[in-house]
């Protein structure tokens, strides 16, 4: 027998309150990491965006139009390495609510700008030469089980086909792939010629360009140099990091995010304190036990390290349980929601946090019966009885 | 019995206070008990008997004087020293057993091994002897819930034993107990007493506990009288 | 009967004395399930907002048309001859000046959002005095109308509460075109509360949309009646255009921060699971501390029944006490909050969190729930508690 047996058995001791208490605390770390990792989902446009990346996008709002005569006059000013374009194609397969996130793109820059996807050469060649060829993101491509050579229909809820309708046939000719997992791929490209060529609009205006910068240092001049270029011309422009962008769109949403991980923290707090309660409170009922360990010549610091112990290993095991069950949810619907929250997974910092909170938890529910017990007189715990 | 003092207390002063008021329990109490006797403490209720043999446990403080333990003065020394003392010198029985609710018979007399250094087969064998010391050998994976009172004081007893200290101090220890079984109790204390030279304080309202002592006191108004066993 | 009900409001009324005993224990579960009560009322006064602010814009007696499958007006483009046919379409009501019909178009631009002080997209819509009128609610809370073939704009005045910058007299940019904010309207909260207004025609002029529109909205003669106009559109190979009233097309639109009452529904339905637990120890312990008198009454004569229902009773109450207290702190935290997000047309809806009272009976209905299931369980340990056992514990 070891202080650790003595431990085990007090913590046994109640089998319904160690299960209740551990399941509460498995309940909380369980929502935390679910919650977390959906923070994380909503956030990782932002922490994933290239540091010399610049988005130039129409003063009024980005959903308004640039003229295409500014790719060039971009890509001429100085710092300015790649410059790509993009138009939002409000895409759908088959039904409206199948929401593709669909891009009409310049092939030949495209992957200049977005270096951090990769192509098999022989797909790009193949697909720069097929006007109606399509590529995918790897998300895309596990989501809907597609393949290199499927013919794929894509609907716009925004533009018409000039044949009539709304949808366009599409060959898939390659497969982009990340360098880091966590970049998001769930989004197709089409060429951006064939598609102002088919729709009924015409015109040749871009939606938004997206440039690197020689160094990223070089950053707020180019994006300054952009925005004085063009300042009381018919369409003006914001040039801001991707980042920055990135993080405007999810700021978008609005504080409805905040109230959420308000709320659910709120709640995750409040369980550790219940549960905290009750915690103290089973020590508190052993009271007299205590002090027939202390009669017995246990030190007092020895008894204090116990009962820290026992709420140190209480807490992680709830804790660890939660995280897991956490873990297993996220895994489970990660695949499904793939398209409309890539990246939904616990990460590092999560289980960093979470690891911290448990270590909180166990410190905050022992430490007060820890030091009852290190001060508590036997005389009058006997008294008391 | 040797002529040697377990024990000498010396001018014993101890006072309770609540608030402004004080609460006298002992003034000026002197006392000596020598090694390997056996003493009964008899008294009214609330005339100190706990009080004092907490005092001489080292589990409470004089106000002042002096408790001597085998020459040395145990009142002055820290938490901690008190607790290593209590731990290799007193043995303690009590009167509702306090044994952990969650621990077997065996693991109930095996914890004060614990504050030792004994490898855990020794303790095993020392828990052994223990148990069968006291009878109960063949409970040793039983929980206190599944013993009578009876046999949980006989688990305490073997408890308070089992690292082998010079000094047992039971409180009331058949307070709790049907006449029978409080003699089959006292007499393995007796034997303790006899064969193993235990030194006992015990502390008792009960006469015919009191007569299985050597020596027995009577406290009253935190004085001690003492009469002979001629009860 | 009768006596089983004296013997229950006896132990009741002993359960509830003995409380204070169990002060903090008790205390644990009223918390827990008043913060289950608030995150659920929290998420569902949220999505109740938004719908409300969404379904309150829709009137049954206007024609809503958009083009096929655009689904959101956002989306939708309508030519200056698919209007001209409309115009002329069975159904639709007249007055003196012809038929009451407004065509709309709007552009996205940018406000700056008070709370977070970035870009965030709201709706300049162009619509005519005709529009206007079409909102029944429409007020002018200060200032004019715009006139019209001017850049001249009126501000809904939830965009006064949520961005910065579109004060009355204020000019504003949008590109390189200067307005001028010469009125501040409401609509009675709706949607439309989020949205800039002023004249179509330039704002046709000034962003390059020829004579297109995005969408029209026709009052009909007979509310809810648009078989005919439908059938109208069918026969016309040249209206590619869909038709709902105006109430549908925005009842659909209120469902898309559905899924915000969804999540939290399963959280806090996950989140009481854990309150749950937390209950059941307290109940447990309640029945273990009253163990004593308990058997103490069994002994009396009183019925394991009675045991059950004191029980029960105390778990309820309790749990009652937390709905109440978490429906208490929903509304004082969040009812009639004023937040915005964005939209099924990806523009602003500044909305406000709606507490209305099916919404804290749901709430309740959650806490008596924790209550009756935690109840249940230690009830029918202390109805079984043999009287003996209870004797013996100490
Ligand atoms: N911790 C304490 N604080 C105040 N008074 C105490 C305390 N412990 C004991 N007393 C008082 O001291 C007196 C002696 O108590 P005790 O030694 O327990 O008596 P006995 O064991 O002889 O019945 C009693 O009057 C009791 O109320
Ligand atoms: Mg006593």
């Amino acid at each position: 027998m070891t202080d650790l047996f003595l431990v085990y058995k007090n913590l046994t001791r109640k089998k319904m309150r160690l299960f209740l208490t551990c399941f509460a605390i498995f309940i909380a770390f369980l929502i935390f990491g679910a919650v977390s990792a959906l923070k994380g989902a909503l956030d990782s446009g932002v922490e994933m965006s290239a540091d010399n990346r610049l988005v130039v996008i129409n003063k009024i709002n980005f959903t308004q139009p640039l003229p295409f005569s500014y790719v060039n006059k971009v890509k001429a000013l100085d710092g300015v390495k790649n410059v790509t374009h993009a138009n939002w194609f409000g895409g759908y397969y088959q039904e409206p609510s199948k929401q593709l996130m669909t891009m009409a793109v310049e092939g030949a820059t495209y992957f200049k700008v977005y270096d951090e996807l990769t192509i098999e050469p022989e797909n790009y060649t193949n697909w720069m030469k097929n006007q109606t060829g399509l590529l995918i993101g790897e998300r895309i491509a596990e989501q809907y089980g597609w393949k290199v050579g499927d013919k794929i229909p894509i609907s716009s809820n925004i533009f018409s086909h000039k044949d009539g309708g709304h949808t366009w046939q599409f060959t898939i000719q390659g497969i982009f792939k990340p360098l880091d997992q966590k970049t998001d791929t769930s989004y197709v490209i089409l060429h951006y010629k064939y598609f102002k060529e088919t729709q009924t609009f015409g015109g040749t205006s871009v939606g938004w360009l997206i440039l690197t910068t020689q160094s990223p240092s070089l950053n707020e001049q180019v994006a300054k140099a952009i925005d004085a270029n063009f300042v009381n011309s018919a369409a003006e422009t914001k040039t801001s990091t991707e980042k920055a962008f990135n993080k405007a769109f999810i700021e978008q949403i609005g504080n409805i995010g905040l109230i959420i991980y308000g709320v659910v923290f709120m709640a995750f707090f409040t369980i550790l304190i219940v549960v905290g309660n009750t915690m103290v409170l089973a020590v508190r009922e052993r009271t007299k036990e205590i002090a027939v360990f202390k009669t017995l010549g246990f030190s007092s610091m020895r008894i204090f390290k116990m009962i820290l112990t026992e709420s140190f290993l209480l807490s992680f095991i709830g804790g660890l349980l939660g995280m897991v069950g956490a873990y297993l949810v996220v895994g489970g619907v990660s695949k499904g929601l793939a398209g409309i929250l890539p990246n939904l997974l616990i990460g590092p910092n999560t289980w960093a946090q979470a690891i911290g909170y448990m270590l909180l938890l166990g410190f905050v529910t022992g430490i007060i019966p820890a030091i009852n017990a290190l001060r508590l007189n036997i005389v009058s715990a006997f008294s008391r009885a | 019995m040797s002529e040697k003092n377990i024990f000498k207390l010396t001018n014993l002063v101890k006072r309770f206070t609540k608030g402004k008021e004080t609460l006298s329990i002992f003034e000026d109490l002197n006392l000596s008990i020598k090694e390997g006797d056996f003493v009964a403490i008899m008294g009214p209720s609330g005339s100190g008997k706990t009080t004092l043999l907490n005092m001489l446990g080292g589990v409470d403080q004089p106000t002042s004087g002096e408790v001597e333990f085998d020459g040395k003065g145990i009142e002055k020394l820290s938490e901690n020293q008190l607790a290593k003392w209590r731990a290799s010198n007193v043995g303690f029985i009590f009167q509702f057993y306090n044994l952990m609710p969650m621990l077997n018979a065996h693991r109930n007399v095996e914890l004060p091994l614990l504050l030792t250094q004994l490898k855990s087969k020794e303790r095993s064998q020392r828990v052994e002897t223990a148990l069968e010391l006291v009878g109960l050998k063949d409970r040793a994976k039983h929980m206190p819930g599944e013993l009578s009172g009876g046999q949980q004081q006989r688990v305490a007893i073997a408890r308070a034993v089992v690292s082998d200290p010079k000094l047992l101090l039971c409180d009331e220890p058949t307070g709790d107990l049907d006449r029978q079984t409080a003699d089959e109790i006292l007499e393995m204390l007796q034997l303790l007493n006899r064969e193993f030279g235990k030194t006992i304080i015990m502390v008792t309202h009960d006469p015919s506990a009191a007569k299985f002592a050597n020596r027995v006191l009577h406290l009253d108004k935190g004085k001690f009288v003492e009469k002979e066993l001629s009860l | 009967m009768n006596s089983f009900l004296s013997q229950s409001f006896a132990v009741i009324r002993m359960n509830l004395l003995s409380l204070p005993r169990r002060l903090w224990m008790s205390l644990a579960m009223i918390i827990a399930s008043a913060v289950v009560v608030t995150i659920l009322l929290a998420f569902l006064a949220m999505a109740r907002g938004f719908e409300v602010t969404l379904k309150g814009a829709g009137s049954d007696d206007i024609a809503m048309f958009l083009r096929d499958g655009s689904a959101a007006e956002l989306n939708s483009v309508l030519s200056k001859s698919q209007v001209d046919l409309i115009e002329n379409a069975p159904g639709i009501a007249k007055d003196k000046t012809g038929v009451i019909l407004s065509s709309e178009l709007y552009v996205i631009v940018d406000g700056i959002k008070k709370t977070s002080q970035t870009a965030a997209n709201i709706p300049l819509r162009g619509t005519s005095q005709t529009g206007i009128k079409m909102r029944q609610d429409f007020k002018l809370i200060k200032g004019r109308l715009f006139n019209t073939g001017t850049t001249e704009m009126i501000v809904g005045a939830g965009i006064l509460r949520q961005f910065d910058g579109f004060e009355l007299g204020k000019t504003i940019r949008f590109g390189k075109n200067k307005w001028q904010v010469v009125g501040v309207f409401s609509t009675g909260g709706n949607v439309f509360e989020s949205e800039l207004w002023s004249d179509y025609r330039v704002i046709q002029n000034l962003y390059n949309r020829g004579s297109s529109v995005q969408s029209i909205r026709a009052k009909l003669v007979e509310a809810g009646d648009i078989k005919q106009i439908k059938e109208y559109i069918k026969n016309d190979p040249r209206l590619n255009i869909d038709v709902e009233t105006e109430a549908d097309y925005f009842s659909a639109q209120g469902k898309s921060l559905n899924y915000m009452a969804i999540f939290g529904k399963v959280i806090s339905s996950i989140m009481a699971l854990g309150a749950l637990a937390g209950a059941l120890n307290t109940m447990y312990t309640s029945v273990a501390d009253r163990s004593r008198e308990i058997a103490t009454l069994r002994t009396i004569g009183f019925s394991n029944s009675s045991a059950f229902v004191g029980t029960l009773f105390e778990s309820l109450t309790l749990s009652a006490l937390g709905g109440l207290l978490g429906a208490l702190g929903a509304f004082l935290l969040f009812d009639g909050m004023s937040t915005s997000t964005l939209g099924g047309s990806f523009t602003q809806v500044v909305f406000s969190f709606e507490l209305s009272q099916d919404l804290i009976v749901q709430g309740m209905k959650m806490a008596l729930g924790i209550g009756l299931v935690s109840g249940f369980f230690p009830a029918w340990r202390a109805a079984r508690m043999p009287v003996l056992t209870a004797f013996r514990t100490e």
